[in-house]
Parts: C-alpha cells; structure tokens; sequence
C-alpha cells in the first residue's frame, strides 16, 4: 500500500449504524473508498486500546459509530463509547496528535443519509489535516535473532542448584498459582520453549527479582525473563500485555520521529523550567496513565511529575524538560519488544544530547533503572550523570535550613522493585522517611529488600492471582495500623488503588495513598 | 565598623578555638583589628565558658565586652549566662538541639551544629560547624579569610574534614537567610 494514501477505521456497531452503512452499500451510495468498515457488537465494547491502536499502525482517521443515546441495546455502550472516545481523544491530544482525528457519532438504523453525510465530511476534514504524523513504516532498529543456549549462558542459568528457594519466596507463587521460577529454569534448560506451561510463565513472572534476592547461585531471573520474552517475541508468541495492550500500542505509536508533544501541557505556570537548563527532569509517563485510569480510579499519578519539578523549584534548581520526550521504554524491554524500546531510546538519547545537560533527574524509579543501565546495555550511552530524586533530596536537605511540617497521618511504605531490589537501595526512602514527621511510621510485615509487589509490572500478565496478592498486601499495610500507604513508583499507586477497589474486599480497609515525593513536597519547608 | 562577639558553651565544646580563629581571620586574614579574652578557669572542665572576641576597623582599646552585638551559644547554660550582656537588637547564633532561646530576642538564627557534626562522624567538629555558620550569617570575618585561618588553626591531617565541616556551617547559614528571605516573600514551602 502506497505510504500516501490515506487509511480510516470506522468502527460501526451492529444495530443502529450498521441497517444504515448495508443500506447505503444496497444502493451502492459513494462511501470513501479509503474507509475501512469494522462491525462491532456494541460500541461500548471498543475499549481504549482498540481505539487507539489504528493510529499506531498508521490510520489518519478512526470514526466510532454507535446507536443514539436511549437506542443501545446493550443499555450503557453508547455512554462508554462517549467516555473511551474522550479519554483517548485526550491521550491523543498530549501525543501530539490532533485529537480531532478521533470521533464518536450516533445514529438511528434509519439514517443512512444522515451516516453518509457524516463518513464524507469526516474523510475530508482529516484529508484537510493531512497526514498523521505517525507513519505506517517506521525505519526498523535491529535485534540480532536470540538463541535461548546465549541466554541461558548470560544469566548463567545452568548453575540454578534446583533449591526452589525462588519458588518457595515468590509473591505470584505464595498467592496460590502455578508459577515456578525454578520450573522456568528447568524448561529453558531442557529446551521445553513451547510447552504451553513455560510460554505461560514468562508472560506471568512479575520480574520483581525476590527470587533474584534468594538465589544462592544469584542466577539474575528478571533480567532471564526480560530476555526469555525477547525469545519469545522473536518466535512468534504474543504477550500477555494488559488493558488490550494500550500501553505497549501508546509506546510504539511514541517511535514516531515527527511528533511534537504537549505532555508537559498541565504544568502550572508558577512552576519554572528553563530549555538552557544544565539539569533535565525526566518526567515519564504519568499524564498518560492518569488519562487512561481517569473514570474507575482516579489516580492522579501527575502529581508526582509537579511535585518533583517543584521541590527542584524550591531548592533553586529549574531544570530543562524534553518538549518531546517519549517514553523511557521500559515496558518494552521488559515484555520482549527490544526492537521498539532502541527506537524510543535512540529518541531519547538523541534529545538528551542536543541539550547539553550534565544531569538527568527522574522520580520514576523505572525510568531511573532503564536511563541509568539499560540504556547502555543497550548501547545508548547518555554519558551523563542520571540522579533518583530520592538521591537530589538527600543531598539537597542535608546541606539547607530546611524542616517538615507535621503529616498527620500514621504512614506504612510500598518499596518499588526498581530501586529497592534491582537498584539495592531500600534504605535510601528510609532515610527522608525518618526525617519528615508522619504521625507514625511502621514497615509491613514484608519490607525493603523482601517488600511483596504491588502485583503487576511492566503492563503484562496481570489476572486473578495478581488480584490476590495485591489484596494481601492492602492487608499486611492495613494491619500496620497506618492511613496512608507511601509509595515510591507511580505503578504501584496505580495498581494499589485498582486492588482497592476490589467489591469482594472489606470497604474497612481503604487506606490513602500518597507517593512520598509528594509527602516530601507538602511538608518541606523553610525553618 | 566594630563588632562584638561573644562565644560559650561548655568547656571541650572548642569555645576558645572557634574565637581564635574568628580573631585570627579577621586580623590576619582580612587585615583588619582585634582582640580575644577568653574565659579560662574551671569552666574548661565542662562549665559555662567563654571567647569574647572584638574585630574592628580601628585600633581597640578596650578588649572586655559589655554590650556584645553577636551572642553564640552553644550550651544552655553559656546562654543563661550571657544573654543579658547581648545588646537590644543583637544577634544570637545558637545550637538548635542543645539551647532553648527566650522568645523575646528577635534576631536569632539556630543551626543544628553538633548533629550535623554528628552525622559528619566527629561530635568535636561541632565549633568549626558554628564558625561556617557564623561566617555566613554574620559576615564579621570573610570566607576567604575563614576558610584559611581553619585550615591553619586544625591539627595537620584534619584539614579536609575540618573545611567541609565549615562547608557544611556555612551552607546551612546560607540556606537560612535564604529561607527567611522566601518566608518574608510569602513563600513558605515547595507547593506555595
């Protein structure tokens, strides 16, 4: 297909639009010819994900045609189809793609004009916008094809003494499912790479690394499975991506080289940035997750990008930010898609240089793990100085006039996987933990270096067993006593909430939840 | 310009040392004039003692102080004792964790010395700490002329760890007036 023409997605629910689209095709009515029909069931079924992933395959258009309001069979779909078309016409917006591409209309089985109308005018507007920014092709990085024997003979897999102590530690395997870290070991190693079983486990593991942290052979499990499920994607296997995959869609869609963002477009005027800056904050993906997450669990992950530009503010820091920055990439290294993670990280790296920073600061403690080490590992050296938050704080507090005011609140904390275990720093949020004044602070049960996952990572294999370890953990922060659960990474607050919502689970233990850049950014003040 | 400086704690504390090196800085350092009388008696054994230390423009007469323009304390009870010889309007420098300053003096300025000192690995550095401090929020001596009087009044091997000990006072007066600055300008926190 020619690289010029133009491509629509017209989604089309069954009852209503679709009497209309069959008659206008009965009486062989000009429907553009660059449109794509898809019927759908209802278009309330049409989830976020599948309204956006035309544009990450390159369509210039998607039109949502649903049933009037009052006429949906299904009750709530044409409600929902409003609602999803809002939220990803918003994400759209902030990926710097005109969100008018994007519509919903309604329409009577007996409309066929009125439908006709609305495909051509639709066709032309966007004919008038030209194309979307994001192309069909995109110029393709390179993964030399893996071989599992490399793999195995990198993480030294061989050496796994069969102790079962992953196992026995494993957070996915104590919440009852059949998920062996060992047994995953033991298929690579026999070359049992397409038993349903393995294939299961890869896309299952939540690369949390506890298993890592007991091994006495140290064989590196995540980094095993972040490679494993190269192996996979490479061999035609598809991932267990979550939420229909939106997330992995929104970070390819990001591969595009000709987008100019607004992601940065809900930071207040009060706080300062400066293009000439010699430090750049890195703010990561939270905009888009609160975007997604808006309607059920209303996370305001975004808060903890202003917090963290304006406790830089307050320690007269006013740092650059990257106008276009995508993605750090991630969760596409960790759920096999190297080939997309290099196009976002040579992006990135690309930007990062043309600035002339000598210091990156980011508060996401994955974005920290992917720009401190993946990024060279991968042959990106960014050569230069990249700083957790955390890390500014410490040095920044220790060295002004500086005091917390009282947080009035009994607090417990969530440690993240990244700079807990992988980065082996648990003690550092400990440390300005002890220096603010919670009305109490108290470890769960499991802490630090042994902290339970907060369920999920990387956007993949989440199911019913996640589920139940997330709400073990809601219990063992509940039984500290606290009000509210600190959380170090924006995921955890994302899935936390989402296990607080679980209806079979006691409304009793609601608890808030507050990531400590933010607790940091609303007591700290000048003594 | 004339300023009196009077310096207690309690004896061990480094009270005398912190006044020789103001002294020196200012007249060695900074080329200007001054004097030190150091209270020296059964105080060093842990009591109240004191360094009154007078730099000035012009030659000095008269080297006890009546009317001190700066009070720092360092012991609760140098404060006691000292506070009425601070002049209406004086400044008082104090260790935030080891005394508790009457509500009525205005111009008071705490740092936390002997903890930073603390967590620096040597309590003992606590007066080089207060010398940073009162270095920046004073300004009787300069930085230059205090920064080099440290490193000649501290045993040799010790320079290093002395100088970011006075960094680390230093800063923390910086940031203070920083602080009060924002504070005045209605700007208290990270959030307003």
């Amino acid at each position: 297909m020619n690289q010029d023409q133009f491509n629509f997605i017209v989604y089309v629910c069954n009852w209503g639009p679709h009497a209309a689209y069959m008659e206008l095709q009965d009486r062989g009515a000009d429907i553009p010819l660059e449109i794509k029909m898809v019927r759908v069931p209802c278009t309330g079924r049409i989830g976020k994900a599948l309204l956006f992933k035309p544009f990450e395959m390159g369509a210039d258009g998607v039109l949502l045609a649903g049933c009037r309001s009052g006429s949906c069979r299904y009750g709530v779909g044409t409600e929902n189809a409003a609602s999803n078309t809002e939220d990803t016409r918003k994400i759209l917006e902030l990926l710097g793609i005109q969100k008018n591409r994007l519509r919903f209309e309604t329409f009577l089985p007996d409309e066929p004009e009125k439908l006709l109308d609305c495909l051509k005018s639709f066709v032309r507007d966007i004919k008038a916008m030209g194309k979307s920014p994001v192309p069909r092709k995109r110029a393709a990085e390179e993964a030399a094809p893996l071989a599992m024997a490399d793999i195995l003979t990198r993480y030294d897999v061989h050496s796994c003494q069969d102790c079962g102590k992953c196992t026995s530690a494993c957070p996915l395997a104590l919440s009852g499912k059949a998920f062996s870290p060992r047994a995953v070991a033991h298929d690579a190693i026999t070359g049992n790479l397409d038993s349903e079983a393995f294939v299961e486990n890869v896309w299952s593991c939540l690369t949390c690394g506890t298993c890592y942290e007991r091994c006495p052979s140290a064989v590196n499990f995540p980094e095993f499975i972040r490679d494993a499920r190269h192996f996979l994607k490479q061999n035609r296997h598809d991932g267990h991506e979550v939420h229909g995959g939106f997330f992995q869609s929104l970070m390819r869609t990001m591969t595009a080289e000709n987008l100019t963002m607004n992601r940065w477009s809900a930071v207040p005027p009060e706080i300062k940035t400066d293009p000439r800056g010699k430090v750049l904050f890195f703010g990561g993906c939270t905009p888009y997750f609160d975007t997604f997450f808006n309607r059920h669990l209303g996370v305001t992950t975004s808060s903890i990008t202003l917090d963290s530009l304006r406790l830089l503010n307050f320690f007269d820091v006013v740092p650059a930010v990257l106008p276009d920055e995508r993605c750090c990439g991630h969760d596409l290294l960790w759920t096999g898609d190297v080939e997309n993670f290099k196009r976002l990280a040579r992006l990135n790296a690309d930007m990062m240089a043309s600035t002339g920073v000598t210091e990156i600061i980011t508060a996401c403690p994955e974005c920290y793990r992917t720009l401190a080490h993946d990024y060279k590992e991968q042959g990106f050296d960014l050569n230069v100085r990249i700083t957790h938050i955390y890390d500014f704080l410490e040095r920044e507090i220790g060295k002004n006039a500086v005091t917390f005011k009282d947080f009035g609140k009994a607090v417990t904390f969530q440690d993240s996987c990244r700079m807990s275990r992988f980065e082996g720093r648990p003690e550092l949020p400990r440390t300005l933990l002890s220096k603010m004044k919670p009305q109490g602070f108290t470890e769960m049960q499991d802490s630090g270096k042994s902290a339970v996952c907060c369920g999920n990572s990387g956007w993949i294999g989440c199911d019913s067993y996640s589920k139940a370890l997330q709400v073990k953990r809601l219990k063992q922060a509940k039984d500290t006593g606290c009000d509210t659960i600190v959380t170090a990474c924006p995921k955890c607050q994302v899935h936390l909430a989402c296990a607080m919502e679980n209806p079979f689970r006691d409304a009793q233990k609601e608890l808030g939840v507050k990531d400590l850049v933010s607790l940091v950014a609303e007591t700290i003040c000048w003594e | 310009m004339k300023k009196e400086v009077i310096i207690t704690g309690f004896g061990g504390q480094g009270i005398v040392l912190a006044g020789k090196v103001l002294g020196n800085a200012a007249a060695i350092g900074d080329g200007r004039e001054s004097t030190l009388v150091q209270s020296y008696g059964p105080e060093s054994r842990g009591g109240a003692c004191s360094a009154q230390v007078i730099i000035s423009d012009t030659m000095i007469h008269y080297p006890y102080i009546r009317s001190a323009d700066v009070l720092v304390a360092m012991s609760q009870s140098g404060y006691e004792k000292y506070i009425g010889q601070l002049k209406d309007g004086g400044m008082l420098l104090y260790d935030r964790d080891l005394v508790q300053p009457d509500d009525s003096i205005k111009e008071k300025y705490a740092v936390p010395a002997t903890r930073l000192a603390e967590e620096l690995g040597r309590k003992m550095m606590a007066n080089i700490i207060m010398i940073g401090f009162i270095t920046s929020v004073t300004e009787v001596v300069t930085l230059d002329a205090a920064k080099t009087t440290v490193t000649e009044s501290v045993p040799k091997g010790t320079e290093k760890m002395n100088l970011d000990a006075f960094g680390k006072g230093y800063d923390y007066g910086l940031s203070r007036l920083k602080g009060l600055e924002r504070k005045a300008a209605g700007k208290t926190g990270a959030m307003s």
